[in-house]
């Protein structure tokens, strides 16, 4: 440890305890001994495993984030709240001609929000009651361009008095939405390219050539 | 927000950025750069290093960490426990990232059963944190071969012709596959996939989706194997042992289950080993940017089981690791900061570095710079060099790193850092597994039906992997293996036993090697950066 470490009082998981100044609330549990494993994966803010909900010192108010990032302050009361349950409709995409005509049909729920916007709690800055408005009045486009940030943590969906769980709801529509945009055709002329063999001759002379020749070639292709 | 003893070099950043600005460096000569990673890369560190004892790759140079491992028993007491198999498959996935749900996806499209067991969450991987894009060779002016070529050169020439050449023809496939699947890349006017070049790359070939490339295509594989009934997804229940059957062909694994604390055994018919790399054993006490569960389990688990391990002695250390603040020590800064104009500066601001040089040599030349006392403090002791975002915003214009690296601006406005106007302190973090366990071009090991996708799996990047080929080599081979290891499911699996690990103990000590570690690792005992 540190040794100009400076110490702090917090509440985690609901028992007070002493811990270094600076501490992550994932590294506040870790250094307090607590196995934490079930609600751990990228530590870098990226995966929402580590959901926490927690009060500040001297605030009223139930906030939520990322235990890797929230970093523990004197007088945090935290604990951690991964694996919120969230319904995720089954459906196989490529089996619609028009996802998005279907999305009722999986999340019918989405048309029992009133915008009240207690899921506006997103780590990633998303407004989430925002997107969820897009998603019912049917303009999708502007849904999924704010929702490319989502990583699925959930928290938005432990927020929803009607149990909508907005992540699912926001992914269908950007996989719906992607596969009904035309094929690019800069991919579409590759492929074609490469099924009438046109790179054929330029690998059979690479399959022969010695190491030397291999690296002169490669070298060749940076060019000037 | 920086202590004021970081705002004081800063301002040194900030008063040399004009005249920086016109600024061209020359890039290395081959010998330079040789040089130059010959006296500063870990790699090259021989105190690091050193020859393994036993197994297949015998008399190679690995680091002590990995070492100590496949120099270990393992930390199963075989005799606890039955190895009656508690579930039968045709393909039993270890890994739920990029590679493994893909292999599951496509054994399942053959017919087969499939178990995917994963040691975190489905999807809590490297691969979510593969911000800045994938190579594809789409672009008009690009190619399979120069793909290959330049692929071939960033690996110094040491991947396999033949994995290389696989990768790179299955490309455009594989991205038409994901666009079918209903991943959103980013589009030009025309509708063109949108490209664009990044370090030791000699065309546009990186294609992604804002500076969320990985985690918004790991979501729809995520979604994707929820749909049918053939994949039984295991969560928290890594592997801790493969299984053999008397003709020393693979046939399953022992599992340990988290939640219960107990193990169990799944017998297959073909397993697919998907498990990821080793950067959270953080060689020579790196920092490192991955996930919580890359202890680099699959070399050990192949390796008992016989498997031929290659390039065990190279890794990648991605040039900007994040320095400061202290909670983010390690997290990575993209490559494609640099890619778009953002400078490396010294204590001194001074360039020291082409930003566009591989990525071994940016961090061969800022350890160097750190070595040399050019580098910058920060009041918990660490040493970095600055990135200078602010260069980006003015070149590129107001607004562009909030609009074109969206999450990177959020995760630093947290800690009250406004990336526009303020440079980044970093350092190498230890990025990427080089090597790994060697497979052909069906992805399946020196082991008959032991299959091998992602990081896990070596002979591809060679001494050095360029940007956004991780993410193209997970889905390419993680198909591939799928593929393979489902039309296995007609072979006979045989006995579920762990006579290999017997044997490989038997050697260990007649080899006189006793190890107080035991292996696998399978979580990191204790990461706190600032300790």
């Amino acid at each position: 440890m540190k040794n100009s470490a400076m110490f702090i009082i917090v509440e985690l998981e609901g028992r007070k305890i002493r811990i270094p100044e600076g501490l992550t609330v994932i590294e506040a549990l870790w250094d307090t001994g607590y196995d934490v494993k079930r609600g751990i994966g990228c530590l870098s803010g990226l995966c929402g495993a580590c959901t926490v909900a927690f009060i500040e010192r001297e605030s009223t108010k139930v906030k939520f984030g990322l235990g890797c990032q929230k970093v523990a302050e004197e007088g945090l009361n935290v604990i951690m709240m991964p694996c919120f349950p969230s319904r995720a409709a089954r459906y196989a995409m490529e089996a619609m001609a028009h996802p998005l005509e279907e999305l009722g049909t999986h999340y019918p729920e989405l048309y029992t929000c009133n915008d009240c916007g207690a899921c506006n709690v997103c780590p990633e800055w998303i407004n989430v009651a925002g997107v969820m408005k897009f998603a019912k009045d049917g303009d999708y486009e502007a849904a999924a361009s704010r929702v490319t940030d989502c990583i699925m943590c959930g928290l938005c969906a432990s927020r929803c008095p009607k149990s909508i769980a907005p992540q699912y709801v926001a992914l269908y529509i950007q996989r719906a939405l992607a596969r009904e945009r035309p094929f690019p055709p800069n991919l579409a002329k590759r492929l074609t390219q490469m099924e009438s063999f046109v790179f054929e001759a330029e690998w059979s002379r690479i399959v022969a050539m010695g190491d030397d020749e291999l690296k002169a070639y490669c070298a060749a292709m940076e060019g000037p | 927000m920086y202590p004021d003893s970081l705002c004081d070099s800063i301002a040194i950043v900030d008063a040399t950025r004009e005249k920086r600005k016109g600024e061209e460096l020359l890039r290395l000569t081959s010998a330079e750069m040789e040089g130059l990673l010959r006296r500063y890369h870990p790699d090259y560190r021989e105190a690091g290093f050193r020859n393994l004892r036993i197994g297949a790759n015998r008399g190679d140079r690995t680091t002590h960490e990995i070492a100590d491992l496949l120099e270990a028993f393992s930390n199963l007491d075989h005799s606890k426990i039955s190895l009656e198999p508690e579930f039968d498959t045709d393909v039993l996935v270890l890994g739920g990232g990029g590679a493994g749900v893909t292999a599951a996806l496509f054994a399942e499209s053959m017919g087969a059963r499939v178990i995917l067991a994963t040691k975190l969450r489905v999807g809590n991987s490297n691969t979510i944190m593969a911000l800045g894009g994938m190579q594809a060779s789409v672009h008009e002016d690009d190619s399979p071969v120069r793909h290959f070529a330049d692929t071939m050169g960033a690996g110094k020439f040491a991947g396999k012709r033949e994995l290389v050449k696989t990768m790179v023809e299955d490309g455009p496939a594989i991205v038409k596959w994901l666009l079918e699947l209903g991943v959103d890349f980013d589009r030009d006017e025309e509708g063109n996939l949108a490209t664009r070049k990044a370090g030791g790359i000699t065309a546009p070939r990186i294609i992604s989706i804002g500076d969320y490339t990985g985690l918004n295509i790991m979501k729809v594989l995520k979604d994707e194997i929820r749909k049918g009934e053939g994949i039984e997804v295991m969560e928290f229940a890594p592997a801790v042992e493969l299984t053999t059957n008397g003709f020393g062909e693979c046939n399953g694994a022992v599992l340990f289950d988290l939640g219960r604390k107990r193990h169990f055994t799944v017998r297959a018919r073909a397993v697919v080993l998907a498990t990821g790399g080793s950067g959270r054993l953080h060689f020579q006490g790196f920092p490192s940017s991955n996930n919580f569960g890359a202890t680099g389990d699959a070399i050990v688990l192949a390796y008992r089981a016989g498997a031929r391990l290659e390039g065990i002695d190279s890794f990648q250390y991605h040039p900007t690791g994040v320095m400061f603040p202290d909670h983010m020590v390690g997290v990575l800064v993209t490559e494609a900061a640099r890619s778009l104009g953002g400078q490396l500066v010294n204590g001194k601001g001074e360039r020291f570095i082409n930003e566009l040089e591989t990525r071994d040599a940016c961090s061969a030349a800022i350890i160097r710079e750190c070595e040399e006392g050019n580098g910058v403090r920060t009041p918990a002791g660490k040493v970095g060099v600055w990135l200078d975002t602010p260069l980006i915003e003015e070149t590129q214009g107001k607004g562009f790193l909030k609009r074109r690296f969206p999450s990177m601006y959020r995760h630093f406005m947290r800690v009250k850092i406004d990336i526009s106007k303020r440079p980044l302190l970093t350092y190498p973090t230890l990025h990427y597994q080089n090597g790994g366990i060697l497979i052909d071009e069906k992805g399946e090991t020196t082991v008959r039906n032991l299959f091998t996708a992602g990081e896990a799996a070596g002979g591809i990047h060679g001494r050095n992997r360029a940007m956004g080929n991780s993410l193209l080599d997970i889905f390419v081979f993680g198909r591939r293996a799928g593929l393979a290891a489902a039309k296995r499911k007609y072979s006979e699996p045989g006995n579920v036993t762990l006579g290999h690990v017997y044997r490989y103990y038997d050697r260990l000590k007649s080899l006189r090697i006793s190890s107080v570690a035991t292996s696998p690792t399978l979580f990191p005992e204790f990461i706190v950066s600032k300790l």
